[in-house]
């Protein structure tokens, strides 16, 4: 297995070539990735937004948006802008300092979770060991952000809104942990590098669907009820609630949750694609193709189509499942909070364990298959 | 036992209909995404509207007999008929009519019943307004008659469904002279 | 090392810093939302001292299961009874607020001398882990297995209360069992084993 390229590793040693010290390199070299970041997850967004309203156009033989920038790419920024420059709104009766929190605390810990999202072998912001399970933990701090802002805005919508995001995203943290926790038996580690590295021997063959198809599937239904997607988003339920926790934003503050949600939802994406569908490794694997055309794989070009592909590779899956979850979106009608809470806890949860415990079994039966 | 395993296959029965079901409506918003959209683009393009549509009232001031048959009629009274009896020539002369269509329901009642046919349907819809009082249309106001989609010239005019040639689904594009479908001619 | 040096001392100060803060704020606050707000914002403080000390995987565990479930669910609870209630000020209330600064003062001075009598093995090597995972695992199952299974008989025992508290009948038997067909929902009945 190559390392790939290291850009990091190039960036300190070509300033340490100038004269400054590795330790500053390091320091000057940080900004970079989290920037990268930032951009990337928010054009994402863009992308996203566009595509959901294009998509959903299209579902209902609509066109969708059309005169702002080519096919109407430019929509997302219109949108943007046009809340950006919204006026800013506090109830009188709100509770000022808990209303502005309220947002900031839902998008912080979603653009955090960006840090462990690979798009490549060296493509992270941090490989830190505990990878998928920091997800998990952030992902639990946007309930009481959603809390907040639902008591902060003095509304018996807002409120009752933020009590069932907050039930929901309790609920189905379980399950989704659960199978979480499969997928990091078979690769026998936290890390999403690792758990990519796991399934990249034998292209779409050793993707982890094959292996936990059960978990596959549990995962998304809860990664949908995690970002309030359509089935299952009762914390804004328009014909019941007006808009949920959100029924009292408005401008800028409006943005940070619709951000916060669009950018869930491509983070769920992509951790759907790296714990099941293989993350950055093609269907076949870049080895078997050079070697097919008869390159070694350590020549510096084949790298760098490598590695884009790889970025490439993420993006689509990630883009395939988003597809996916608008298309759900308007397939599925929205369920009851009771069934909802019965999906999570009567169904999902022991069919969770179940599987975990299967996976285990299997894993001490067939050590080359379940994780080696 | 054998109650709670027969619960257990029933609970997965409907489990894997539910997810049959799920499966055929992914597969029927699939296939509606690819057929073509039946947007009209609004300002640019409208549709002609039928022969029968009911639109902005006309009233021709002129005609009009001052009988108050359309108040009668109206299920809101709506029409006002400001009319003084002129007692030279035994007639009475109508000062002015108005009515409010942020009020009416074009339910067509007044043109069905009025004597001198003085008042007749337009294909006008385009009635929003700042201020809904504006809506209180005078004598003179509906005496307007309105631009026809068709003569503007700032508007693609499509025929709507019912108009169309057979099996021909598309507004856009006909070739001139295209008869409906099941027309006579 | 004189960068990391630096921001670790930095960032200890203010950790330390919101974390007492926020304590405080927790103390002193008469709004019970914003106890119980600021109350996450003592959980986060710690999860990032445990980071300063290399523990990630305690960190990541501290916000999942303190912030991200025991906060939630206190501030769950304050939600649902949200009952607004005047509440008279007592007779002799100093008497309470002067026990409680006392038994807190002595609990204080407890944990003080604890911690400034135990002779701490401070090492100023710093051991880059690899992995905290593996360790933490290990002693769980080795030396610290029985409190570990004694806090999990624990958990279980607060959910078999849960269990019982909620499917409590509150409905009498005898009025009125029989609610007319037009007031139900058309659902299918389903049945419970045993019942
Ligand atoms: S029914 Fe016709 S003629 Fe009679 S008052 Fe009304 S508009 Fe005039
Ligand atoms: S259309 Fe109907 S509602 Fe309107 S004025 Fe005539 S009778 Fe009255």
């Amino acid at each position: 297995m190559n390392s790939g390229i290291d850009l990091q590793g190039t960036f300190i040693q070509s300033l340490s070539d100038l004269g400054i010290s590795a330790e500053l390199a390091k320091v000057l070299w940080m900004p970079f990735p989290m920037l990268l970041m930032i951009i990337g997850a928010t054009v994402g967004v863009l992308v996203n937004v566009w595509l959901e309203r294009k998509i959903s156009a299209a579902v209902q033989q609509r066109i969708g948006p059309e005169f702002a920038g080519p096919l109407g790419v430019l929509q997302p920024v219109a949108d943007g802008l046009k809340l950006v420059f919204k006026e800013d709104i506090t109830p009188a009766n709100a509770d000022p300092y808990l209303f502005t929190i309220g947002p900031i605390l839902v998008v912080m810990p979603v653009f955090i979770s960006y840090l462990i999202v690979p798009f490549g072998q060296n493509l992270v912001i941090t490989n830190v060991n505990t990878g998928v399970f920091l997800w998990i933990a952030f992902s639990s701090v946007v309930p009481i952000g959603l809390l907040m802002s639902g008591y902060a805005s003095n509304n018996k919508y807002s409120l009752i809104g933020g009590l069932r995001a907050a039930a929901q995203s309790i609920s189905y943290e379980i399950p989704l942990a659960l199978s979480v926790l499969a997928i990091v038996l078979m690769s026998n580690s936290l890390s999403t590098i690792d758990i990519v590295e796991q399934q990249s021997g034998y292209g779409i063959l050793s993707w982890n669907v094959w292996r936990q198809p059960v978990g596959f599937v549990i995962f998304w239904i809860s990664a949908l009820a995690e970002c309030e997607r359509l089935p299952f988003d009762l914390p804004e339920a328009e014909e019941e609630l007006v808009a949920g926790y959100q029924t009292e934003y408005s401008g800028m503050k409006f943005a940070l949750f619709y951000i916060a949600s669009y950018v869930n939802l491509v983070l769920s994406a992509l951790l759907v694609a790296i714990l099941y569908l293989g993350g950055w490794s093609s269907p076949i694997p870049i080895e078997v193709l050079s070697n097919l055309i008869g390159v070694d794989p350590a020549t510096s070009w084949v790298q760098v189509v490598d590695a884009s592909l790889g970025i490439g590779m993420t993006v689509l899956k990630a883009y395939f499942l988003v597809f996916l979850a608008i298309i759900t979106r308007w397939t599925v009608p929205r369920v009851r909070i009771d069934q909802l809470l019965n999906l999570g806890w009567k169904f999902l949860l022991p069919i969770a364990l179940a599987n975990l415990l299967i996976t285990a079994a299997l894993k001490l039966a067939f050590p080359t298959a379940f994780g080696g | 036992m054998l109650k709670f395993l027969k619960q257990v296959i029933d609970y997965g029965k409907e489990t894997a209909q539910a997810a049959k079901y799920i499966g055929q409506g992914l597969a029927v918003t699939f296939d509606h995404m690819q057929r073509r959209p039946v947007t009209v683009q609004y300002p640019y393009e409208k549709l002609i509207p039928s022969e029968r549509f009911r639109g902005r009232i006309h009233f021709e001031f002129d005609k009009c007999i001052s009988c108050e048959v359309c108040v009668r009629v109206c299920p809101i009274n709506l029409p006002v008929v400001d009319y003084e009896f002129d007692k030279a020539s035994k007639k009475k002369k109508l000062n002015s009519y108005s009515i409010d269509f942020g009020v009416c329901i074009f339910c067509g009642n007044c043109v069905e019943y009025c004597p001198t046919n003085c008042l007749s349907m337009t294909e006008e819809y385009e009635l929003s307004t700042f201020d809904r009082h504006e809506l209180n249309y005078d004598s003179v106001a509906l005496g307007r008659l309105p631009t026809k989609v068709t003569d503007d010239p700032m508007v693609t005019a499509l025929r709507t469904m019912a108009y169309l040639p057979k099996g021909v689904m598309s507004p856009r594009d006909l070739p001139a002279g295209a008869q409906r479908a099941n027309s006579n001619e | 090392m004189q960068i990391a040096e630096g921001v670790q001392l930095v960032t200890f100060g203010i950790l330390s810093v919101l974390m007492l803060g926020a304590a405080l704020g927790v103390v002193l606050f008469a709004n019970i939302v914003y106890s119980a707000f600021l109350l996450g914002g003592v959980f986060i403080s710690m999860a990032g001292i445990y980071i300063l000390l290399n523990a990630d995987f305690v960190s990541a565990a501290q916000i999942l299961v303190y912030v991200g479930a025991v906060n939630v669910l206190i501030l769950f609870a304050i939600m649902l009874v949200n009952k607004r209630e005047d509440f008279k000020p007592l007779k002799n209330n100093w008497i309470r607020q002067g026990t409680t600064a006392l038994v807190c003062a002595g609990l204080f001075t407890l944990l003080s001398t604890v911690s400034l009598v135990t002779p701490w093995a401070i090492s100023t090597t710093t051991i880059p882990l690899a992995s905290s995972i593996v360790p933490l695992a290990k002693h769980f199952f080795t030396d610290f297995l029985l409190p570990f299974e004694l806090a999990s008989i624990l958990l279980l025992m607060s959910m078999v209360g849960a269990i019982i508290l909620a499917r409590r009948d509150f409905l009498p038997d005898s009025v009125g069992t029989s609610t007319p067909d037009s007031l139900t929902l058309p659902e299918r009945p389903r049945e419970l084993v045993g019942k």
